[in-house]
């Protein structure tokens, strides 16, 4: 009957997951998305599909995730409450299930104005947590909100993000919670590059006893240059790039400075790795997808499991 | 209150350019206080205007008035005896003013001084914050008198969001983070317990109607 | 070619704190010069509003001067800040009807001057006419009538 989850899978069956994130194209041919899952899929478990990431109009990640299904990966599809409605959001959710779709993140996503459409209306009709909850419902008692029941309900796995590393840090770990609470299954996290901070917010969620509720997949966005990391620290709110990281990466000339973002992104997963309730890794190589078979490798997490 | 701002000299130009006789009409309520539809308000707007035509050589008489309230019958009837004797009428109200001078006068031809723009309240001298977006059921208990309908960029009811940073909201770094707000707040006065539970999604209806909203209140009609 | 012998008409609002006894030095040069000059003095230059600036220039004033006290010296702490804030805000109304905003000038008196009122007047008057009359056809009446 219905295709599972691959990514539910491989959690489920006590493998160190391995997801990552495509951006989709600025233009409606299909080849660019086709290319970057054919590249993926024999190193990674399933793939991310932004949705309008940063407020920038490029192809739906309901359509891109449609496309890498038809090439036989398992996508994420990433849903933000930014651009669309109540109805229009239960209604996608329902599409994405009917197409064979079967993991969803659930997002407020990025503001409108750090896009290139600052002039839209934001609708965010509903919040992030809203959507996991509805989600949820969908799939659990098959009904939309207001009750009104389905005639077939949806069957995604459901994700959400945190960032551990935004304020104020004594509520992210309640607010991880909250996201559990409202049904949340996986975790995706902002990108880790400083691990101790990290640390404390996993043991924080260890007290609470949240690795055993759900799963946690640790964020990873190789470094590409210097000016990539100083731009991460100082321009993008929430992002925690501690100055080891930026002097390691200015101690290396220009030409060495993307091989020294691997290894980074490298040391970054295996640490993770060994973090107690991390169970997988998520790889955000911005820009740079065609970078991720190389991290896998050399992180030892190739080849993946077969589930 | 709510806050409106000048439009600009050419949009206001432009609006009366096809009229020699206009009435500036400004509102003593809310505008004034936000200054910019208030008696010094108009007596400014006429004078520019004026010295304006004169600079162009047009002719152009403007009678200043200033209306207690411009949303209300009883105040807009005192520009009954004047009406009719211009061409056009510049109100420096808010909308509601605006269309309300337009309801009772329908013959007239009235034009927008102003950009209305939020509910707020005066933060200091010549600093106004919008902090009610008027959606009809009220939250603020849940969220320490904070709205984060209003406050937060992203309306969120569970918050905050990734990009709360230093008690900044990422959107803009002079504006505070609605939820950090809520929660120190919150901290503050031990009633965190109130972030338990998921806050269900807003029910929009009640600020966007069917149309306009409406308040009927049989007890205060005559 | 300065200013009074290019006929400008001069506005003179002043903070009163600048000269104890403004009103007794003012008035020969008002007495002298008529209609071409006219003094405003305020108890503090911040009690000054684009109102006033914007009647001064529609009641016939090709220059309106608003002189305060030295920065840091006003009575009232903020009052000349104030003034120099709102005569920007006149500044730029008077702009947007495409008037030069030179019509409109702010004079820091130096801390210490003992400059009388009707000297420093004598100063402004001597200075070079940057800004000729103002572009206003004056339908006369009305600006005279117009009394601030």
């Amino acid at each position: 009957m219905k295709e599972e989850s691959r990514l539910k899978n491989v959690l489920q069956g006590g493998h160190f997951a391995v997801t990552a994130e495509c951006g989709p194209p600025k233009g409606a041919d299909p080849k660019a998305i086709q290319k970057k899952g054919k590249m993926l899929k024999a190193f990674v478990d399933s793939v991310n599909v932004t949705d309008n990431q940063t407020g920038v109009v490029r192809l739906s990640s309901l359509a891109a995730c449609a496309l890498l299904l038809k090439d036989g990966l398992d996508p994420v599809l990433q849903m933000v409450t930014r651009d669309r409605n109540r109805i229009a959001l239960q209604s996608d959710i329902l599409g994405a299930s009917a197409l064979g779709i079967r993991n969803i993140l659930c997002l407020s996503g990025d503001h409108q104005s750090f896009g290139n459409q600052p002039q839209a209306k934001g609708v965010f009709d509903i919040d992030s947590m809203q959507l996991i909850q509805l989600v949820r419902q969908m799939r659990d008692k098959g009904v939309i909100l207001g009750g009104e029941r389905l005639t077939e309900p949806p069957h995604l796995f459901v994700g959400a993000v945190e960032n551990p590393f935004a304020d104020p840090f004594s509520y992210r770990v309640l607010r991880l919670e909250k996201k559990v609470a409202a049904g949340a299954e996986f975790i995706q996290t902002q990108c880790v590059y400083n691990i101790v901070r990290f640390k404390e917010w996993m043991e924080q969620a260890g007290d609470c006893g949240i690795p055993e509720k759900v799963y946690i997949l640790g964020g990873v966005t190789p470094l590409k240059s210097t000016r990539m990391a100083e731009y991460m620290s100082k321009q993008v709110a929430g992002m925690d790039v501690p100055d080891e990281i930026i002097k390691r990466m200015k101690s290396v000339p220009a030409d060495k400075q993307r091989e020294e973002g691997i290894r980074i992104a490298v040391e970054t997963i295996q640490a993770l790795k060994g973090m107690k309730g991390i169970h997988g890794v998520h790889i955000m190589a911005i820009e740079w997808e065609d970078v991720v078979p190389q991290l896998v490798e050399e992180a030892g997490l190739a080849p993946r499991p077969t589930v | 209150m709510i806050t409106a701002e000048r439009k600009p000299l050419s949009e206001i130009k432009e609006m009366i350019a096809p009229y020699r006789k206009v009435l500036v009409v400004g509102c003593g309520s809310c505008v004034a206080e936000c200054a910019a539809g208030g008696e010094k308000e108009v007596g400014l707007l006429a004078s520019a205007l004026r010295m304006d035509a004169r600079t162009e050589g047009r002719d152009l008489e403007i009678k200043e008035m200033t209306l207690d309230r411009q949303c209300v019958y009883e105040f807009i009837d005192q520009l009954t005896e004047f009406i009719d004797q211009y061409d056009v009428v510049l109100s420096l109200g808010c909308g509601a003013g605006v269309q309300a001078v337009a309801e009772v006068f329908p013959r007239a031809i009235i034009v927008p001084a102003l950009n209305t723009t939020f509910v707020g309240e005066t933060k200091e001298a010549g600093l106004w914050v919008e902090n009610c977006r008027g959606c009809g059921d009220c939250k603020l208990g849940f969220f320490a008198a904070v709205c984060p309908i209003t406050g937060c960029a992203k309306g969120l009811f569970n918050g905050p969001c990734g990009g709360s940073q230093d008690g900044k909201c990422e959107v803009d770094p002079d504006t505070p983070c609605a939820w950090q707000l809520i929660i120190t707040r919150l901290e503050e006065s031990g009633r965190m317990n109130l972030l338990d539970k998921v806050y269900p999604p807003a029910d929009w209806s009640k600020q966007q109607g069917r149309g306009p909203r409406k308040i009927v209140r049989e007890d205060q009609k005559i | 070619m300065d200013q009074k012998s290019a006929g400008l008409k001069i506005t003179i609002f002043f903070c009163q704190r600048i000269d104890a006894d403004q009103d007794a030095h003012r008035r020969p040069l008002e007495k002298e010069l008529g209609s071409q000059i006219r003094f405003f003095p305020l108890p503090c230059s911040g009690r000054i509003e684009p109102l006033h600036l914007l009647r001064a220039l529609e009641s016939g004033a090709d220059k309106v001067y608003v002189v305060t006290c030295a920065e840091g010296a006003c009575r009232y702490r903020e009052g000349n800040i104030r003034a120099k804030k709102r005569l920007a805000y006149a500044q730029g109304l008077i702009e947007e009807i495409g008037l030069a905003k030179d019509h409109l000038e702010l004079i820091h008196v130096l801390a210490g001057t003992t400059t009388t009122i009707a000297q420093l007047a004598e100063e402004l008057l001597a200075r070079e006419a940057f800004v000729g009359p103002l572009p206003v056809d004056a339908p006369g009446q009305e600006r005279q009538q117009r009394q601030l």
